[in-house]
C-alpha cells in the first residue's frame, strides 16, 4: 500500500530524517512514533509530497509520490494535528472546495460522508463557530470524501478530550474494520497506539530504530515481579533470570514458572507474590529509548 | 478543463467571501464619495473651472459628471487601489501557509503548478473585478453628482488639456477603464511573486508597495526623466493615453507588452520558487 524507501532530509544541514525505511500493507493500522522532533511529521510530508526528499522516496499504490502525485495521492485523505480550515466559510463550503481538489463527488456521497462524521446539523455554520472536536470531525470528512484507500492520519487525538479520544479510536477501527482502509497514524499517546496498531516504526532523532510488531520485540517480552520477604535473586539466577534496574526478572522461554515458584518456596523464601508482567507499549517505547 | 474551472472557481468563493473583500469594496466606495464631495467644494470647483476657462472653454459643459468620475478615479486608484491589490495578493498564497490550508490543499492530488494557476485565476479576477468597480461607481458618482457633458482632461503626451464631447468622452472613459483594469495587473503581479517566498504575507504586502513608491518617486525626479521607459509605473500609466486626441496604439501597445514581460517573469520566478518549496507545519 505504502513503501517509504530509505528517505533523507535536511533542512540548513541538519538531518531530520535519515534513511527512513518501512512498508505498510492493505488493512493495517500501523502506527508512527517518536518524540517531538524525531521525524515523524517530516515523514509524514515527504510522504504527501508536501516536503522534498533528498534521498529515498515514497510510494503509494505503486506511485512514486513525487514523480506521480496526482495518480499517488489520489486515493490518500489526511488528517493533521490542527487541522486548517477557512474559519469564515461553512463547512460545507470547505468540503466542497477540497473535495474539487480530489476531482469532485457526488452531493450524495458528501451528504452521506457528514453523517458519518455527525455533522448534518452544523455543516452550514461557519468553521469559526466550530468547536475543536468539530473540526477534528471535519477533517475526517474531508479526508474520507476522496473515497480513500490510505488515511494518513497525524496526532488525530491531540487536543481532544477523553470521550473525544474514545469516539476516535473507535472512527478509526471501523474505518479499518469496516471500510477495509489502511490507516498510518502518529501519535504521542502510546495507550491509544497500543490499543489500535498492528505494527509500529519508532523513529529517534531522524533515525528508523525499530519496525515491526513491538510485542514481538526483544523489549517487550514478559517479566517476572517478585515480591518476597528474603531475596530472591540467588533463585532466579538458577533458572537462567535477569533482574533489571526496576528489580523484575526476565527469564528464558523454557523456564517453568511452576518449578521456579516451587523453588523459591524449598529455599525458604517467604513469597508474598509472583507476577508475570506483561509490558505495554510505554514499557516497550521507553526500553528502546534507553537502549538507544 | 472543466474541473480546472470548478476548482478557480472555489478560489475565488474563498477570496470574495472573506469580509475584507466587502470591506474594501465599500472602502472604495467611501473614498470616492469622499473625492467627490472634496470635488463639490466652491474653492476646488473654482479652481477646475479656472482652469477650464483658461483653456478657452465653457466650465458648464466640461465640469461634468464624466470629468469628476476620471478624477475621483485617478485619486481612487492612487490612493487605494495599489494597497488593496498589494493586500490580496501579498496573501494570496502567503496566508494559505501561514493559516495551515495550503498543508491541506497538498494532501491533495493536484500538482503545485495548478494551484498556483488557480491562485493567478482568482487575483486577475478579483484585480478586473475591484479596478472595473471602482471605475463604473466613480462614473455612477460623477454622473448623479453633476449630470452628462463633455470630458475635461490632461493629455499627458500632447501636455495639453484634451477636451471631449460626452458620447466620445463616456468611450474613451470605459476604454481607459478596460485598460486600467490590465495595466494595473502589475501590483498583484508583485505580490503574487513575493508571496511565493518564505515569508509572512504583511512582508510581501509592504514590500510590493515599497517597491511601486520607490519606482513613483523615482520616476517622477526629473534627473531620471531619460531612464522614465524603465519605470514600471511609468508603463501602468498608459491607459491614460486614450485620452490623446490622437490616441497612440502604438505606444500603448509597447506598454502593454513590456507590463505583460515583467508580470509573466514574475509569475515564472514564484513558479520556480513555489516549486521548490518545503512546506512543513
Amino acid at each position: 500500500m505504502i513503501t517509504v524507501d530509505n528517505i533523507s532530509k535536511s533542512f540548513r544541514g541538519r538531518a531530520a530524517v535519515e534513511g527512513i525505511s518501512f512498508e505498510v500493507a492493505p488493512g493495517e493500522i500501523f502506527g508512527l512514533l517518536g518524540h517531538n522532533g524525531a521525524g515523524k511529521s517530516t515523514t509524514f510530508g515527504i510522504s504527501l509530497g508536501q516536503l522534498h526528499a533528498d534521498a529515498g522516496r515514497v510510494l503509494i499504490d505503486g506511485f512514486d509520490v513525487a514523480a506521480e502525485r496526482h495518480h499517488a495521492l489520489s486515493r490518500v485523505g489526511a488528517i493533521y494535528e490542527a487541522p486548517a480550515f477557512y474559519d469564515y466559510l461553512s463547512g460545507r463550503r470547505n468540503l466542497d472546495f477540497f473535495v474539487s481538489l480530489s476531482g469532485g463527488a457526488p452531493p450524495k456521497r458528501v451528504a452521506e460522508v457528514i453523517d458519518l462524521v455527525g455533522l448534518t446539523s452544523r455543516i452550514q455554520d461557519p468553521v469559526k463557530a466550530y468547536s475543536h472536536g468539530m473540526r477534528q470531525r471535519l477533517a475526517l470528512a474531508q479526508a474520507l470524501l476522496p473515497n480513500p484507500s490510505l488515511i494518513l492520519l497525524d496526532e488525530p487525538t491531540e487536543g481532544l478530550d477523553p470521550e473525544g479520544i474514545h469516539e476516535t479510536r473507535e472512527l478509526i477501527r471501523s474505518l479499518r474494520d469496516r471500510l477495509g482502509l489502511t490507516v498510518v497514524l502518529s501519535s504521542h499517546l502510546l495507550h491509544e497506539v497500543e490499543q489500535l496498531c498492528d505494527r509500529v516504526a519508532v523513529l529517534q532523532k531522524g533515525r528508523l530504530v525499530f519496525s515491526g510488531k513491538w510485542q514481538q520485540s526483544e523489549h517487550a517480552v514478559p517479566l517476572w515481579r517478585v515480591e518476597s520477604e528474603q531475596d530472591a535473586r540467588p533463585v532466579m539466577e538458577r533458572f537462567g533470570g535477569v533482574v533489571n534496574p526496576a528489580g523484575l526478572f526476565r527469564l528464558p522461554d523454557a523456564a517453568d514458572p511452576v518449578e521456579i515458584l516451587s523453588a523459591l518456596v524449598a529455599a525458604g523464601i517467604g513469597v508474598r507474590g509472583f507476577t508475570r508482567v506483561v509490558p505495554t507499549l510505554e514499557d516497550f517505547y521507553l526500553g528502546l529509548m534507553k537502549g538507544q | 478543463m472543466t474541473l480546472f474551472l470548478h476548482q478557480c472557481r472555489g478560489e475565488l468563493v474563498k477570496l470574495f467571501a472573506r469580509k475584507r473583500t466587502y470591506i474594501g469594496f465599500g472602502a472604495f466606495l467611501l473614498t470616492e464619495i469622499v473625492i467627490l464631495f472634496l470635488l463639490s467644494l466652491e474653492r476646488v470647483r473654482a479652481a477646475i473651472t479656472r482652469v477650464i476657462e483658461q483653456s478657452g472653454y465653457p466650465a458648464n459643459e466640461f465640469l461634468s459628471g464624466l470629468t469628476l468620475a476620471l478624477l475621483i478615479l485617478l485619486w481612487t486608484v492612487f490612493l487605494l487601489g495599489s494597497l488593496y491589490l498589494a493586500l490580496v495578493a501579498g496573501d494570496i498564497v502567503g496566508k494559505e501557509i501561514e493559516d495551515g490550508t495550503m498543508r491541506m490543499i497538498l494532501s491533495r492530488p493536484v500538482s503545485r503548478g495548478r494551484i498556483l494557476a488557480m491562485k493567478i485565476v482568482a487575483i486577475v479576477v478579483y484585480s478586473l473585478v475591484l479596478s472595473w468597480f471602482i471605475s463604473l461607481t466613480a462614473l455612477a458618482a460623477g454622473l448623479i453628482h453633476s449630470g452628462v457633458g463633455g470630458l475635461f482632461v490632461f493629455a499627458p503626451m500632447e501636455k495639453v488639456f484634451a477636451l471631449h464631447e460626452f458620447g466620445p468622452g463616456l468611450w474613451r472613459y470605459f476604454l481607459a477603464s478596460f485598460l486600467l483594469g490590465f495595466a494595473l495587473l502589475s501590483i498583484p503581479a508583485i505580490g503574487f511573486f513575493f508571496s511565493c517566498f518564505d515569508m509572512k504575507p504583511a512582508a510581501a504586502t509592504i514590500i510590493t508597495l515599497s517597491i511601486l513608491f520607490l519606482d513613483t518617486i523615482l520616476k517622477n525626479i526629473p534627473y531620471f526623466d531619460s531612464l522614465r521607459p524603465y519605470f514600471l509605473t511609468a508603463r501602468m500609466t498608459a491607459w491614460v493615453f486614450v485620452f490623446e486626441y490622437r490616441i497612440p496604439w502604438e505606444r500603448i501597445l509597447e506598454d502593454y507588452v513590456w507590463l505583460a514581460a515583467i508580470n509573466s517573469t514574475l509569475i515564472i520566478l514564484a513558479w520556480l520558487v513555489f516549486m521548490r518549496r518545503d512546506f512543513k507545519s
